[in-house]
């Protein structure tokens, strides 16, 4: 009995002491694998950014999966070669020439074993895959292109053929002053024609956008939703290599957990931390906070097809009961300035009208008896669920404007669903109003009309309003066909008075990008335009694998 | 034992057509069409009409819900009307990260609640008895996610000690198959299992622990209880007269009858533990079955809701019904009991 108790008493401890016994193992093995983890704030619609036009699938596939022709240099101020080596343009802006590079390799991965490096078929594949309806891609995993449709450049392109293996030439209906800058955007990637043909032979085409293969400097690895996407170095990349080995981007919706698992070291790179802890995090030694500038706008959009929003009363009523400075003080803590028009305050063609969105609850109780619905009426805000670098709360958002709505008299539902949900559901128009808002994608001010609010826009979901207007479309297209600034100047400051009196929006703020990182962290830079950029970031000392 | 342990299964067997009768009915139940309900494949999919065919949609409801079981037991659950990911597959990864916790959790709480109960029972009313209580009492009534926060906010920010996400440091990159951290380990032989081991052992502390405390509090009263009650009982006092230790009378004589009470009241406090695992699930960001049933709730994703249900509700059924054996076996009185024999 005696000794079976002692054996008994001995394999508890045992038991007991075996999680500190593994606790102490020393931590000799260095070469385990190092990277860098970015704690994103959603999960990725898709690995192909040219389906869709969400920020968080911008920033994890558009420039660590793939490549561009060309890209956008904010600080020289000019269009850069990337997969093109040079370009040139004809003298009526109708024909453009890509040269390409000849040695730019593609991934090579379980799933895909590229025979060649990129060639002209690989852009002509890609381009038409949006523009041409006849592809045999162009309907895979049902989408739509909703960045291409909506700024029209899916009608504009004529024709497109590679000259030869090297050589692309574009055909322009018209001339359009903003086709390389929607070039440059992260929309514009290129994919492969091989991996294409390939699927399209073994009867599983939409695995091109779930098992992406590109040119860019990072390869994918695994997703898992709601969990992490992994992705490790391209090899044989054409660029100098990718400085970390492995990117994991792990999900996190909350804010707060992001800053949290920062301070814990659970993350290295935080996107989006909450706006009243900015200061704080200033001031930690261990964290660098970094600010951008983006060109962005938060607004609050109307569905113009449901009554009562069909009514341009009712929407300059709701624009009239809310008060954006408060707004700014307990949404963005400052951090941000008021929008009194669409277009960014860094644009060339801003041209605020403050008294068309002031705060005046009288005047809107007036529109709305004019409107006669003097008694209010109830309505729904739908507010995005994820922090976006124009709104880093629209709940909170959402919660204030209840309250100023109730002062007019409506009622005011907050609803929310998963980013990816809330998004399809948007673009269904199931929405009465929505806060939600654009950064551009590039620095030419169309970027902030026809994808947003043209008709074009509209039939490919992007138009939050629902908003169709010929005469409003005459205008951003008048703008685009020719190059001579002051007359485009001129149709913009017209474009942003018309949306003054029809309101199918309200802008609301024009803020700062925050990001926050390890101190250890770089080779991290917040680009004002486009998605994030990690190929050159990294630990600045070979760290030891953190727990 | 025979024709208890038969009446046991047949029980569990009918409860278990009762529950997959009633996941069946809420395709029914839910808006939509029953057919995506129950199979994630929507209407305007080119294989929607073969789907509703296979799934038994031309017959009657009789022959819906045979081809619902015959789907269920082929493995295939239907797909997420949200990523079209397959249900059954998510559920079985998503499963072992949830079992993985909960039965650490169970197995770290087992022993000091057991002792400290055992403790409190050797001296009633006085001091040590007194504090143990106060601290089982208050650490029943304090919920578990302001634990968590507390623990998030002291151990793992204030003090650095420990992460707070996940089940591992990502950037080990050890693929998913079972789920349960520890045995994916085992699976993907890292190049360096000793600090896979130490991350993800580092990365349970928080969670487990935390949610060890609230069956631990339990069982201190439990066995505290059943403990007192056994000790006044005749036999231990004729131990005792025969000049038997202290000792020796607990361990053989207390203890393993004062533990029949306990383990009769050990799946009340399964199901207690199942509800914390899917609080701290959503807390920890661990990739568990909780963490994906409260958002396709949320989401309304049909398909998710019926799995989940299903194997929860399975899991809580099971662990009953197994309970009940353990205790018969070990127990012949209750045999005796059920059986109303002399």
């Amino acid at each position: 009995m005696a000794t079976t108790k002692r054996s008994l008493i001995k394999t508890c401890t045992a038991a007991l002491c075996l999680p500190v016994l593994i606790a102490c193992a020393p931590q000799s093995e260095q070469e385990a694998t190092l990277g860098v983890l970015y704690c994103a704030e959603g999960n990725p619609e898709s690995f192909n950014p040219q389906l869709v036009t969400s920020g968080t699938t911008l920033d994890m596939t558009a420039a660590q999966l793939y490549d561009r022709l060309i890209e956008y240099s904010h600080k020289e101020n000019n269009y850069q070669p990337a997969l093109a080596e040079r370009w040139s343009i004809d003298e009526h802006g109708l024909r453009y020439t890509f040269y390409l590079r000849d040695d730019v390799q593609f991934h090579t991965t379980d799933w895909f074993q590229p025979s060649r490096p990129l060639n002209a078929n690989d852009v002509v594949f890609s381009f038409r895959r949006w523009f041409d309806p006849s592809h045999p891609f162009h309907s895979v995993s049902g989408r739509g292109y909703p960045f291409f449709t909506a700024s029209g450049i899916t009608e504009l392109i004529d024709s497109m053929k590679a000259l030869d293996e090297h050589t692309v030439e574009i055909r322009l209906k018209q001339q359009d002053s903003s086709f390389l800058a929607n070039l440059a955007s992260d929309f514009a990637i290129i994919l492969s024609a091989e991996y294409g043909h390939q699927l399209l032979a073994a009867g599983t085409p939409e695995l091109i956008d779930q098992r992406p293969i590109g040119t860019g400097p990072f390869q994918f690895s695994d997703f898992r939703k709601d969990v992490l996407v992994r992705y490790h170095r391209h090899p044989n990349y054409w660029r100098e290599l990718a400085a970390s080995e492995q990117i994991v981007f792990r999900i996190t919706q909350s804010d707060h957990k992001r800053m949290l698992m920062l301070l814990t070291q659970d993350c290295d790179i935080s996107p989006y931390p909450p706006a009243r802890d900015v200061e704080w995090l200033r001031q930690k030694e261990s964290i660098e906070l970094q600010a951008t500038v983006s060109p962005n706008t938060a607004f609050w959009a109307f569905n113009t097809e449901r009554p009562p929003f069909d009514d341009p009363r009712v929407r300059q009523a709701l624009a009239h009961a809310i008060d954006r400075d408060a707004l700014l003080r307990a949404v963005y803590f400052e951090h941000a300035v008021r929008a009194d028009s669409i277009l960014p305050n860094t644009s060339w063609a801003h041209h605020p009208i403050p008294d068309a969105y002031r705060f005046d609850p009288e005047r809107a109780r007036e529109l709305l008896a004019e409107a006669d619905l003097a008694d209010g009426f109830s309505m729904d805000i739908w507010a995005i669920p994820v922090q976006r670098g124009y709104n880093p709360n629209a709940r909170l958002m959402a919660e204030r404007m209840q309250s100023d709505l109730a002062r007019i008299g409506v009622r005011a539902n907050i609803v929310s669903y998963e980013w990816s949900t809330f998004r399809r559901r948007l673009a269904e128009g199931l929405h009465d109003s929505v806060l939600i808002g654009w950064s551009a994608d590039h620095a030419d001010p169309d970027n902030f009309f026809r994808p947003l609010l043209s008709c074009r826009a509209k039939e490919s979901g992007n138009n939050r309003a629902q908003w169709c207007d010929p005469l409003f479309d005459d205008l951003l297209n008048a703008a685009i066909r020719t190059e001579l600034m002051p007359t485009r100047q001129n149709f913009y400051q017209q474009a942003q008075e018309y949306l003054a009196i029809e309101v199918p929006l309200l802008p609301i703020a024009h803020s700062v990008r925050f990001q926050a990182s390890q101190a250890d962290i770089e080779g991290l830079q917040l680009a004002p335009f486009g998605g994030i950029e990690l190929r050159r970031v990294k630990h600045r000392d070979t760290q030891e694998l953190r727990p | 034992m025979t024709r208890y342990l038969l009446r046991q299964i047949t029980l569990l067997f009918f409860t278990l057509l009762a529950l997959s009768l009633f996941t069946f009915c809420l395709s029914y139940w839910f808006a939509g069409s029953a057919v995506t309900n129950s199979s994630g494949i929507f209407p305007d999919d080119p294989s929607y009409a073969a789907i509703a065919t296979a799934r038994g949609f031309d017959g009657g409801y009789f022959g819906q819900y045979i081809a619902y079981l015959r789907h269920l037991f082929a493995g295939d659950w239907g797909r997420s009307l949200l990523d079209g990911a397959p249900v059954f597959e998510q559920l079985i990864v998503r499963f072992g990260a949830s079992l993985e916790i909960m039965l650490l959790a169970l197995l770290v709480a087992w022993f000091p609640g057991v002792a400290f109960g055992v403790l409190a029972a050797l001296k009633p009313g006085r001091s040590v008895d007194n504090t143990i209580l106060g601290m089982s009492i208050s650490g029943y009534s304090i919920p578990v996610f302001w634990f968590a926060q507390l623990a998030i906010l002291l151990v793992a920010v204030q003090w650095g000690l420990t992460p707070i996400a996940g089940q591992i440091n990502p950037l080990f990159d050890i693929p998913a198959v079972t789920g349960s951290i520890l045995i994916d380990i085992a699976l993907a032989q890292p190049a360096n299992p000793q600090a896979a081991y130490y991350s993800a052992f580092m990365h349970m502390i928080l969670p487990v622990t935390v949610l060890a405390i609230m069956p631990m509090m339990l069982l201190i009263r439990l066995t505290r209880n059943s403990m007192l009650d056994v000790l006044n009982k005749n036999y231990i006092v004729s131990s005792y007269a025969k000049g038997m230790s202290t000792r020796r009378v607990l361990w053989s004589h207390a203890l393993p009858n004062a533990m029949q009470q306990v383990i009769r009241q050990l799946s009340n406090l399964i199901s207690l533990l199942i509800a914390n695992t899917f609080i701290l699930e959503v807390i920890f960001s661990w990739p568990g079955i909780g963490n994906w049933l409260v958002r396709s709730i949320y989401e309304r994703d049909y398909p998710v809701i019926q799995g989940g249900l299903l194997i929860i509700g399975s899991l809580i059924l099971v662990t009953h019904v197994l309970l009940n054996l353990f205790h018969a076996w070990r127990y012949p009185q209750v045999r005796k009991d059920l059986y109303a024999a002399p």
